[in-house]
């Protein structure tokens, strides 16, 4: 892979920790995270909930200041940039755009012609499978239609940087799969960097190239997965085979680790 | 309101205006069958009488003209001076730190309290009418405007960031429409408020206006044209609350109060 | 978002500023003479007026007439609309019968209907009573009724499996659930309650603050209007104030303002 081979890191997070202020003591969510992701890469974060996956995703969006440093393409970055995409985890859909226009948002800034957008707009509504919602609000949409919004949004602007939180969390199994194939087949051509949080182990050996585990809170890094899986086989082909299997399974022995250790962490509190 | 198939005639337009003609047959029938003293309350076909008289002449709508100028000018003033007041307050903390007490002492403040010291200021008229309905459109809109801004979700602003929003558009293309339905119920208080305040200051402080004018009928003994001209205010003033209502609901279509359409 | 809080106390500070700078303006334009004292008459005069009509027992005589009529007729309002607002949520021939009535009735400026109450109740508390509580019922009876239609229907469906009674439904889901919405609902009352009360008494006199208040700017005594003007602030400030502490004392799941 030559991605990986790359000298600099399209992402480098270093020592990152954030304390939230808390009504006694503040609440540590992040204590000294480092991660680096080379350009190209697909890192999938995995954890317990309420670890922090979703604030480590908010520094390295630069919408939240913290301890420590996090480099894009070897600069320290001091705010958010829209070389980085970011799906949240609540969507954040602008409520007043429909669906049209909420995709339309991030276009207007690219120098685009107003109909080569219009064409980027509906070639993706096709893609998340909403033709003839395009004039709905978004309270008009159910989760998971919200969430397909959010992704076609963040990817019409097709940014070098994907930030996902738990994009696809609201979907049903279903729908799921079509999306991450669809994810998957934008990343195999464009070779953009990601970063994914995720809750779903097969998804994430499905998907990424990188694995890594964090603790209960506070959050740390506590393991990584190197996967080599070929990409191009089917979907059956490559989730029914041992190697596949295989590894899912030290992943999700790995995640249950934590979060049980997160439960006895609570039950002595 | 739902409504249900089984009494859905019930709720049709003229459904609904039985209640209403109910209640004027009963205020009919307590003037006929001499229940109370007609001198008292005229009866509704009385009323009806002295409306129609109304309609034709000038009396009413002159004054009626004035006192809804009055009141237009105010809340047109009050309500823009609010909504920048409110967005100032809500993105600058200082602005608001000095802002606040000021905001706060004046919003408990029972607005027709100020009217006496209006008319010391400016006399009887227009400008001290105004002055009150200016001051009590302004504080709803200000405290609207300022709680719909900062009710913002931070994911919201951070979208809008990451999409490269500048931070001057931040005010329109999120700040702004996010505040808007809580701008437009503050509108509806305001407007409420703009008619309470035009007609209770004409009544003291006014030589002309409806409210001069209903006071005017009440003390000559007209008790028909009395209870005529304030059923025209209710029927105008019910009508500009519909006429915000509809405005509301064509702004808002995309939020959760405008009538749920069904998934296709 | 990277942004910059000031201190806590730094803000308060500028609170402070804010209002002494205000008393300040006002004592020393007064002082100054740029306002004739019959604009604006100084602001430690006004402290003095103040002072002598609570000595003299006026003030607190008129306070107390007003804020009888006001809570009288905030009583009455709320003894009928929140009943009322209740029975037209579970049932839709109420709903139908008072709907109209009240889609025109709200938005209609109860001070118009002033000479009306005085005519039929002459000028002393009654018909304030009465004009206040017809103004207040409104927005209450919208309120409850709001309130009691946004019950979540599982919560009582759930309830009549377990085997409540109707009665009991009432006191044990609809009101503990509805409760907080009428309380602001009732916050919302109280102000219109203290406006109309001093309304209706300075324009249709019958004693009261606001009979009070318009008497003194008749003769122009400036330092009474002033001092009276204060006085209804601070009254509408602290009544708010002990509405809002109320309110903020409500248990966790309810969903205030
Ligand atoms: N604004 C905040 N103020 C205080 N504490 C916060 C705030 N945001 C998050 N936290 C706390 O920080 C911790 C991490 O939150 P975070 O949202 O990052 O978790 P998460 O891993 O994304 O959880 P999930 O998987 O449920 O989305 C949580 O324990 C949460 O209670
Ligand atoms: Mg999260």
């Amino acid at each position: 892979m030559r991605a990986l081979t790359d000298p600099t890191p399209k992402i480098e997070i270093r020592g990152v920790s954030k304390s939230y202020p808390g009504d006694n003591s503040p609440v540590q969510a992040l204590r000294a995270v480092d991660i680096s992701i080379a350009e190209g890469e697909f890192v999938s974060i995995v954890g317990p909930s309420g670890c922090g996956k979703s604030t480590l995703l908010y520094v390295v969006g630069g919408f939240l200041n913290a301890d420590g440093k996090v480099l894009v393409d070897g600069k320290v970055i001091h705010g958010p940039g829209t070389d980085r995409g970011v799906v949240f985890q609540e969507y954040a859909l602008f409520p007043w755009l429909s669906v049209r226009n909420n995709i339309l948002y991030g276009l207007e800034r690219g120098g685009l012609a107003s109909d080569e957008r219009a064409k980027i707009a509906d070639r993706l509504i096709g893609v998340i499978g909403l033709k003839g919602f395009e004039d709905r609000y978004p309270r008009e949409l159910s989760g998971g239609m919200k969430q397909r919004v959010a992704i076609a949004r963040t990817l019409a602007c097709d940014p070098a940087i994907l930030l996902l939180d738990e994009p696809f969390g609201a979907l049903d199994a279903q729908t799921r799969e079509v999306m991450q194939d669809e994810l998957l087949r934008i990343w195999l051509e464009t070779r953009k960097t990601v970063l994914m949080i995720t809750h779903d182990v097969t998804e994430a050996v499905y998907l990424s190239n990188r694995i890594c585990v964090m603790s209960a809170r506070p959050g740390q890094i506590v393991d990584e997965f190197r996967i080599d899986l070929d990409r191009t086989i089917p979907r059956e082909q490559l989730v029914t085979s041992d190697a596949f299997n295989k590894i899912r399974n030290q992943v999700w022995i790995a995640v249950r680790h934590q979060a049980l250790a997160a439960e006895t962490a609570n039950a002595a509190i | 309101m739902q409504r249900s198939d089984r009494h859905s005639y019930l709720w049709s337009p003229i459904g609904r205006i039985i209640p209403l003609v109910v209640v004027g047959l009963i205020w009919q029938a307590a003037g006929t069958f001499r229940l109370v003293d007609p001198s008292f309350l005229p009866s509704p076909v009385r009323v009806a009488y002295a409306i129609a008289d109304l309609l034709t002449g000038r009396e009413i709508r002159d004054n009626l003209l004035v006192t809804l100028s009055r009141a237009a000018i105010g809340l047109a003033l009050g309500s823009m001076a609010g909504v920048w007041l409110g967005l100032m307050m809500a993105r600058s903390e200082v602005f608001r730190a000095y802002a606040a007490p000021i905001v706060g002492g004046t919003y408990s403040l029972p607005k027709s309290a100020l009217i006496p010291l209006f008319i010391l200021w400016f006399g009887i008229g227009t400008v001290t009418t105004v002055c009150a309905v200016f001051l009590a459109c302004l504080l709803p809109m200000v405290v609207n405007t300022f709680q719909g801004v900062r009710s913002t979700p931070r994911v919201l602003i951070w979208g809008a960031e990451a999409f490269g929003t500048p931070p001057k558009g931040m005010l329109w293309r999120v700040f702004l429409p996010h505040a808007l339905p809580d701008i437009f119920a503050g509108l509806r208080v305001a407007l409420g408020f703009s008619f309470v305040l035009a007609i209770s200051s004409e009544m003291v402080a006014s030589t002309n206006g409806i409210g001069k004018l209903i006071f005017m009928y009440g003390e000559n003994g007209a008790y028909d044209y009395m209870f005529a001209a304030i059923a025209c205010v209710v029927v105008v003033a019910f009508l500009a609350d519909r006429l915000l209502l509809i405005a509301t609901d064509k702004c808002l279509r995309w939020h959760e109060s405008s009538a749920r359409r069904e998934l296709a | 978002m990277m942004e910059k809080v000031a201190s806590k106390r730094g803000l308060q500070l500028r609170s402070l500023i804010s209002v002494l700078t205000i008393v300040a303006v006002w004592e020393a334009a007064a002082r100054a003479g740029l306002a004739s004292p019959l604009f604006l008459p100084a602001f430690t005069k006004v402290l003095g007026e103040w002072w002598s009509v609570c000595a003299d027992g006026s003030l607190p005589g008129d306070l107390f007439t007003s804020l009888f009529r006001a809570a009288a007729g905030l009583l009455l309002a709320t003894s009928i609309g929140v009943p009322l607002g209740i029975a037209m949520a579970r049932n839709r021939l109420l709903h139908w019968m008072f709907d109209p009535v009240i889609a025109l009735a709200f938005p209609s400026p109860k001070i118009a209907f002033l000479p009306i109450f005085i005519l039929w109740f002459g000028i002393y508390s009654i018909s304030k009573i009465l004009l206040v509580a017809f103004a207040c019922v409104f927005p209450i009876l919208i309120g409850t009724f709001a309130a009691a239609s946004a019950l979540n229907r599982v919560w009582i469906w759930s309830a009549y499996s377990l085997g409540t009674s109707n009665f009991a439904l009432l006191f044990r889901i609809v009101l503990p659930a509805a409760w907080p919405r009428i309380f602001a609902a009732l916050r919302v009352a109280l102000p219109v309650s203290l406006i109309t009360t001093f309304t209706a008494e300075m324009v249709g006199g019958g004693g009261g603050m606001g009979a009070t208040l318009m008497y003194s700017q008749r003769f122009f005594e400036s330092p009474t209007v002033f001092a009276y003007i204060l006085t209804m602030l601070a009254v509408g400030l602290l009544l708010d104030f002990i509405m809002l502490r109320i309110q903020q004392a409500f248990p966790a799941w309810s969903p205030g303002q």
